[in-house]
């Protein structure tokens, strides 16, 4: 298996896809491995992307420190292997923790990137998130992985998809709580001790930015990305309608195509960024529109936005 | 930027081996509790000094529980294994009760901080270094006593290390940091290996 070497740790990596294409890195979520990517892997090297997964330090075939994990050196992992691509078109795509590592990355090295595209993610830790990742981490620590995989399957994803998959739940958890360890997990989780928002540089962040908000997902609400909008200069956020936390595991084909769409987008010059916000397609293949105008995007309810919202194009227009 | 593949001299135990009744096999599950009650009864041991006196602070809260947990793992395992003969354990078990003897620190603070140090990392690999439930096949048979006490074991673990943690993270050793790690890291590795080549049989 092939490693990249930080300082006295191995990093478990794989790239697939066409040599000469643009290049796609994902980065895993808290509790997550490469292998979960492989749905994108497929979607995306078919559609002539190199892509390039990993487990973040701690986690599956990567090594696990014992005591302490930094998040600068997730960030500094990441740029070892954004490395390997330079003189490409980089996108870099991260789902909640690994959001939070790829828009750490992004204000820091925002001139290896071509795009960044931020998923079900923040830069800031209210007091709900904060709440919810101490009880998250006490669930670790009095229950193990098992315990914990409990508790985030139900909370991030669909009553659809969790009542199509109740019978195999138990085969679905074990690749997790086979790759993960409760300390390596704990150590991710106590990374963010001493934690400071990055709100303040969201601005450094200059490349366009896709930002993609589940409709439902209440353990990275909107707010958490609307300052993420509100901070990037060229974000567009798209909400994925009836989608919970982790929309990337329940819809892999929509995803990938809102990936897929915005690089190219992105290439070809006609991303709409500044702040734009849009609703995603309830099918794979359908239209990204417009969120209407007149409505709050803050709101469960149909209520008018207290703050003009940006010009949109018209409802109904597509981004491409 | 890439490295070799360094995957460990000795790599991980496949899973473990069943009988036809689903439950693991005799000689996997003497193999397997010869190995943890070795490294089970050495933390007890251990920590038995910890329990003789009165309890006066926060820290002998901990180990009175700890030491109790490890008396109930040792006790459950030797109880819930279907043991068997196996010519190759008067060779391994001193071999392993060498191996988890006290080991120095780097130098740097007092007798009893490095006692201290060593037990937390050698009881943090125990508990966090190696998961022997992961061996179970998901086709184990979820009745089956040994398979139970495992479960019980990697239920356990992650409350246990949580002791570990607090003494080797704590801000009074943060003066010997590169120590602790050092002790951590050593340790794991020890269990890991001693764990995988016992196990490579199966």
């Amino acid at each position: 298996m092939p490693y990249i070497a930080h300082a006295d740790h191995r990093v478990f990596y794989e790239i697939e896809g066409p040599a000469d294409g643009a290049v796609y890195v994902m980065v895993n979520g808290l509790t997550q491995y490469a292998s979960l990517w492989r749905p994108y892997v497929a979607a995306l090297t078919a559609g002539g992307f190199r892509v390039a997964t990993f487990d973040l330090l701690g986690q599956g075939h990567s090594d696990k420190p014992a005591l302490f994990i930094s998040q600068d050196d997730q960030v500094e992992i990441l740029r070892a292997l954004v490395a390997e691509f330079a003189g490409r078109p980089v996108f870099l795509a991260g789902i909640s923790f690994g959001g939070l590592i790829a828009l750490r990355y992004a204000t820091r090295y925002p001139q290896t990137l071509t795009g960044l595209v931020a998923m079900s993610t923040f830069a800031e830790l209210p007091p709900q998130l904060q709440l919810i990742g101490a009880a998250l981490r006490n669930g670790l620590v009095l229950g193990g992985i098992s315990y914990l995989q409990d508790l985030l399957l139900p909370m991030n994803l669909s009553d659809a998809w969790l009542g199509a998959h109740m019978a195999d739940l138990d085969a679905i958890k074990r690749p997790g709580w086979l790759n993960n360890d409760v300390y390596a997990l704990q150590n991710l989780m106590e990374s963010f001790i001493g934690f400071t928002p990055l709100t303040p540089d969201l601005p450094q962040i200059t490349v366009p930015t896709l930002i993609l908000n589940g409709e439902f997902d209440f353990l990275t609400p909107r707010p958490l990305h609307e300052t993420l909008r509100r901070g990037i200069p060229d974000s567009a956020l798209v909400i994925v309608p009836r989608a919970y936390h982790a929309f990337t595991l329940e819809r892999p084909g929509l995803t990938a195509m809102l990936l897929r769409k915005f690089a190219g987008e992105v290439a070809a010059g006609s991303f709409v960024g500044g702040g734009s916000i849009w609703i995603a397609p309830e099918t794979d293949n359908g239209e990204v529109i417009a969120f209407p105008a007149g409505f709050d995007p803050m709101r469960a309810l149909p209520v008018a936005p207290s703050t003009p919202l940006p010009a949109m194009p018209p409802l109904a227009a597509s981004t491409s | 930027m890439s490295a070799a593949d360094p995957s460990a001299a000795v790599p991980p135990p496949a899973p473990f081996p069943l009988d036809a009744s689903g439950r693991v096999h005799p000689s996997a599950q003497t193999r397997a509790a010869a190995f943890l009650l070795c490294a089970h009864g050495t933390l007890a041991t251990r920590l038995a000094p910890t329990v003789l006196g009165p309890v006066h602070t926060a820290g002998q809260v901990v180990l009175h529980g700890a030491y109790w947990r490890e008396m109930e793992i040792c006790s459950l395992l030797s109880r819930a294994t279907s043991w068997t003969f196996d010519a190759a354990l008067p060779f391994l078990t001193p071999r392993w009760e060498a191996a988890f003897l006290p080991a120095p620190v780097r130098p740097g603070g007092t007798l009893v901080e490095d006692q201290m140090i060593d037990l937390s990392a050698f009881g943090h690999a125990v508990y966090g270094g190696i998961r022997p439930a992961t061996l179970l096949p998901p086709k184990a048979d979820p009745t089956d006593p040994f398979a139970l006490a495992l479960g019980m074991l990697e239920f356990e673990s992650s409350r246990l290390i949580q002791g570990q943690i607090a003494v080797l993270k704590s801000p009074a050793l943060a003066s010997r940091r590169p120590a602790v790690v050092a002790a951590v890291e050593f340790r794991l590795t020890q269990i890991r290996t001693l764990w995988n080549e016992a196990c490579a049989d199966f």
